[in-house]
C-alpha cells in the first residue's frame, strides 16, 4: 500500500481544493496525482499491482494546461475502468517542447488497482480538474500546487 | 429593467455593492467589466454571499465578450468554478458573443423533476422506510454507478443524445404526456452526435437510468404548504398529497463532453485573442466552429440526462407501485414538469425594445417562463412554468411559478436550490462523531445512502435556508411561490 501524502484541503464552498509542496516540478506533477486519488481514496487503501504506462501531451509552454491533461488523463482511468492510482513515476517531463515539437508532453509510468468496494472507500466524486485559481508555481521553499477540483 | 424607475429609493451600499431595487444589488462595470453585476438577494442571504468568492466570479462573467446587460447571479449564489453556483449570462451572437463551456458546468443539463400523486401522506405514513429502501434498490446511485437498464452500444448512446427523452418513451419508458411536461420536450434538436468523442460515448454506456453521488438524490416527500392555490391546482399538487423528486444530470458522459470542449477552448482563446480573468471560463464565439461544435456536444448532453431522468422516473414510479401494492394509475403518478439548471440555450429575449437571439447561460439557474411563452405546455398556459427548487434534505423543496418580471429582467431565469454555504469538508468535520442519518430520522426524513461521506457533506447545515432564496425570489417577482413540500424519505448516492 502506499503511503499517504502530504496536502492541505482549502476552504471552498462547493468543490474540493488542495495545496501541496513539491522539491522540483517532476514531484509535483506526481505528488499532485497522489494528492487527487488520495481525496478519492485514502492512497493507504490502494495496491499497485497494475500498472500502464501514460503519454500526455498539452500545449507548449503551458504548465497549467499540462496538469490539467494530466489529471483528467489519470482520471479517466478510474471512470472507464475503475482503477485507483496509488504511484506515479514521471519518466519525461518536457513543458517546451524540446527537439522542436509542437506540444509539452508527460510519459509515466503509473500504478494501482482495480476497484474493489468492499475494500476501497470512496470519499468523494471528483469530476474533473478545474482551471479555477490554479496555481503552479516555483518559490524558493520549492513548488507549489494549488487546485481545484470539481466534486 | 422595470426596477430602473425605483432606482431613487435604493441607495443602500454594502460591500462594494448598490441596492437598485428591492432585493436587487448592483455591482458597478470597471475595469474589464462590459456589463455591471446584479445580485439578487435580501439582507438576510446577503452576509454569507459577500463572505465567499461568488461575487467576484459575477464580475469575471462580466467580462465575457458580447455578454449582454448584466452578469446575473441568484440568491443561491456560491463559489463555483468560473461561473459561480447561480450565475446567468447572456450572450449576443451578433456582438461577438461567446459560449462557455465554464457557464454550463460539468454536469451537463444537471436538473430537477418532479412526479405528483393521489397518494395522501397518511396513505404511505409507516411504509416510508420501504419506498425509500426500494428506490435504492431500483434506481442505481452511487459514483459511477450503472446497469439500471443493461450496457447500451454505442449507436445506442448516439440515439439517446439524438433523441432524448424520447428515446426512452419509445423503448417503453414513459409516456408522450411526459415530454410535453419537460423542458424543451425533453430533447434539443441543435444536439449533433458527430461532435461528441468516443471517451464521451464509452462512459455514457452504461449509466442511462442511474442518479451518481454527490447531491443528487430521489426524494419522497409531501405537498405541506400551499401558497397559491389555483397554480396549485394547475400542477397538481394538492395539500397533504405525495410527491417523487428526482435529482440528477447527464453523468460520466456530461463530464466528459466538458472536459473535452474545455480543452477545445483553451485552444479558442488565444486563436481568437479573448482575455479572461479565470482561464475557467474558456470561450469560443457562438458562430465559431468550436463554438457551434460545443453547443451541438452540450445539446447531446442534455438530451442524455433528460432519457437518463426519464427512465429513472419510470423505474422509480415501477418501484412505488410494487411497495403501494397498486397500479401507477391508481396511485395517480404524474410528471409535472422537469427543469434543467445547468445549460446554455439559444432563447429569444427582448433587450431594448428589440427581439434578439442570445445564448443563455444558466449555470445552477432553472428557467422561469411565463405561461403565455411559446414553450411552456398549454397545460401551464395560465399558470407559468413550474420551478423546482430543491432545497436541503432536512427541510423543505419549493414549486414556484415562472413569471414576465423573470422574462424582462433575468432572461427568463430564477434560482435553482438553497446553495451551499460550507465547504464539504467543514460539514465532513462538523459531522464527525454524529449520526446523521439518526438525526435526519429524528425529523421524521428517512434516509438511505451509499456513502457515508456524501450524507455528511450533505447536511442540511452546509446549506441556505431555502426558504429564504425562494422569498427573494417572490419579493422580486421573478417567481411566484406556488406550493412548500416536506421530506418524508431520501435515497442519495
Amino acid at each position: 500500500m502506499a503511503e499517504r501524502p502530504h496536502y492541505t484541503e482549502i476552504d471552498h464552498t462547493a468543490d474540493v481544493g488542495i495545496e501541496l509542496r513539491s522539491h522540483d516540478l517532476v514531484s509535483a506533477f506526481e505528488h499532485t496525482a497522489a494528492c487527487m486519488f488520495d481525496l478519492i481514496c485514502r492512497l493507504d487503501e490502494i495496491g499497485s499491482g497494475w500498472s500502464r504506462r501514460v503519454t500526455v501531451v498539452g500545449r507548449r509552454g503551458d504548465l497549467e494546461h499540462l496538469m490539467v491533461r494530466w489529471l483528467s488523463e489519470l482520471l479517466y482511468l478510474f471512470t472507464s475502468s475503475r482503477i485507483l492510482l496509488s504511484r506515479f513515476t514521471i519518466e519525461e517531463l518536457d513543458v517546451e517542447g524540446r527537439g522542436g515539437m509542437s506540444e509539452s508532453r508527460i510519459v509515466a509510468l503509473v500504478h494501482g488497482e482495480r476497484m474493489d468496494e468492499d475494500r476501497h472507500n470512496v470519499r468523494v466524486e471528483i469530476k474533473a480538474p478545474t482551471y479555477h485559481s490554479l496555481r503552479i508555481e516555483e518559490t524558493p521553499e520549492g513548488w507549489v500546487v494549488r487546485i481545484i477540483f470539481d466534486t | 429593467m422595470s426596477s430602473g424607475s425605483r432606482r431613487k429609493s435604493y441607495s443602500t451600499s454594502r460591500g462594494g455593492l448598490t441596492e437598485v431595487a428591492d432585493c436587487v444589488w448592483e455591482i458597478a462595470q470597471t475595469g474589464g467589466m462590459r456589463v455591471p453585476g446584479r445580485i439578487y438577494a435580501d439582507e438576510k442571504l446577503l452576509p454569507q454571499i459577500l463572505s465567499d468568492k461568488g461575487l467576484e466570479q459575477v464580475v469575471n462573467v462580466a467580462h465575457l465578450p458580447g455578454v449582454v446587460r448584466y452578469s446575473l447571479a441568484m440568491p443561491d449564489i456560491h463559489w463555483g468554478y468560473g461561473f459561480p453556483i447561480g450565475g446567468v449570462a447572456a450572450t449576443d451572437p451578433s456582438e461577438g458573443g461567446v459560449v462557455s463551456p465554464g457557464g454550463v458546468g460539468y454536469d451537463i443539463n444537471c436538473g430537477v423533476r418532479l412526479v405528483a400523486s393521489r397518494m395522501r401522506r397518511e396513505d404511505v405514513g409507516d411504509r416510508i422506510p420501504d419506498l425509500i429502501n426500494a428506490l435504492f434498490r431500483d434506481v442505481p446511485c452511487g459514483l459511477g454507478s450503472s446497469g439500471a437498464i443493461g450496457n447500451l452500444s454505442q449507436r445506442d448512446v448516439r440515439d439517446v443524445m439524438a433523441e432524448g427523452a424520447r428515446w426512452a418513451v419509445t423503448r417503453g419508458y414513459g409516456t408522450e404526456a411526459d415530454l410535453d411536461r419537460t423542458e424543451d420536450g425533453g430533447r434539443l434538436s441543435s444536439a449533433d452526435p458527430s461532435t461528441v468523442g468516443k471517451r464521451a460515448v464509452e462512459r455514457g454506456r452504461s449509466q442511462v437510468g442511474t442518479l451518481g453521488s454527490g447531491n443528487h438524490f430521489i426524494e419522497v416527500g409531501f405537498v405541506d404548504n400551499v401558497y397559491d392555490k389555483a397554480r396549485a391546482a394547475a400542477f397538481g399538487l394538492e395539500l397533504g398529497s405525495v410527491t417523487l423528486m428526482i435529482h440528477s444530470g447527464s453523468r460520466g458522459l456530461g463530464y466528459q463532453v466538458c472536459d473535452d470542449y474545455l480543452n477545445v477552448m483553451q485552444g479558442a482563446v488565444s486563436k481568437y485573442g479573448i482575455d479572461l480573468p479565470d482561464r475557467q471560463l474558456a470561450c469560443a464565439p457562438i458562430e465559431s466552429p468550436e463554438g457551434k461544435r460545443y453547443l451541438a456536444a452540450m445539446a447531446c448532453a442534455a438530451n442524455y440526462a433528460w432519457a437518463n431522468r426519464q427512465v429513472m422516473m419510470v423505474l422509480a414510479k415501477r418501484s412505488i407501485a410494487g411497495v403501494m401494492k397498486a397500479s401507477e394509475a391508481e396511485l395517480g403518478l404524474r410528471l409535472v414538469y422537469d427543469v434543467c439548471h445547468n445549460i446554455a440555450k439559444m432563447e429569444r429575449h427582448k433587450v431594448g425594445g428589440g427581439e434578439r437571439l442570445l445564448c443563455i447561460h444558466r449555470k445552477g439557474a432553472t428557467r422561469a417562463f411565463p405561461g403565455e411563452h411559446d414553450d411552456v405546455p398549454d397545460c401551464y398556459r395560465s399558470a407559468g412554468q413550474p420551478v423546482l427548487i430543491p432545497g436541503d434534505m432536512g427541510t423543505y423543496s419549493f414549486v414556484s411559478a415562472g413569471t414576465f418580471t423573470a422574462l424582462e429582467d433575468t432572461f427568463g431565469s430564477s434560482c435553482h436550490g438553497a446553495g451551499r454555504v460550507m465547504s464539504r469538508s467543514k460539514a465532513r468535520k462538523m459531522a464527525r462523531g454524529r449520526n446523521l442519518a439518526d438525526e435526519l430520522r429524528r425529523k421524521g426524513v428517512y434516509v438511505a445512502a451509499k456513502g457515508k461521506a456524501t450524507l455528511a457533506e450533505e447536511m442540511p447545515s452546509a446549506y441556505k435556508n431555502v426558504s429564504d432564496v425562494v422569498d427573494v425570489m417572490e419579493r422580486t417577482g421573478i417567481a411566484r411561490k406556488v406550493v412548500r413540500l416536506k421530506p418524508l424519505g431520501v435515497a442519495k448516492g
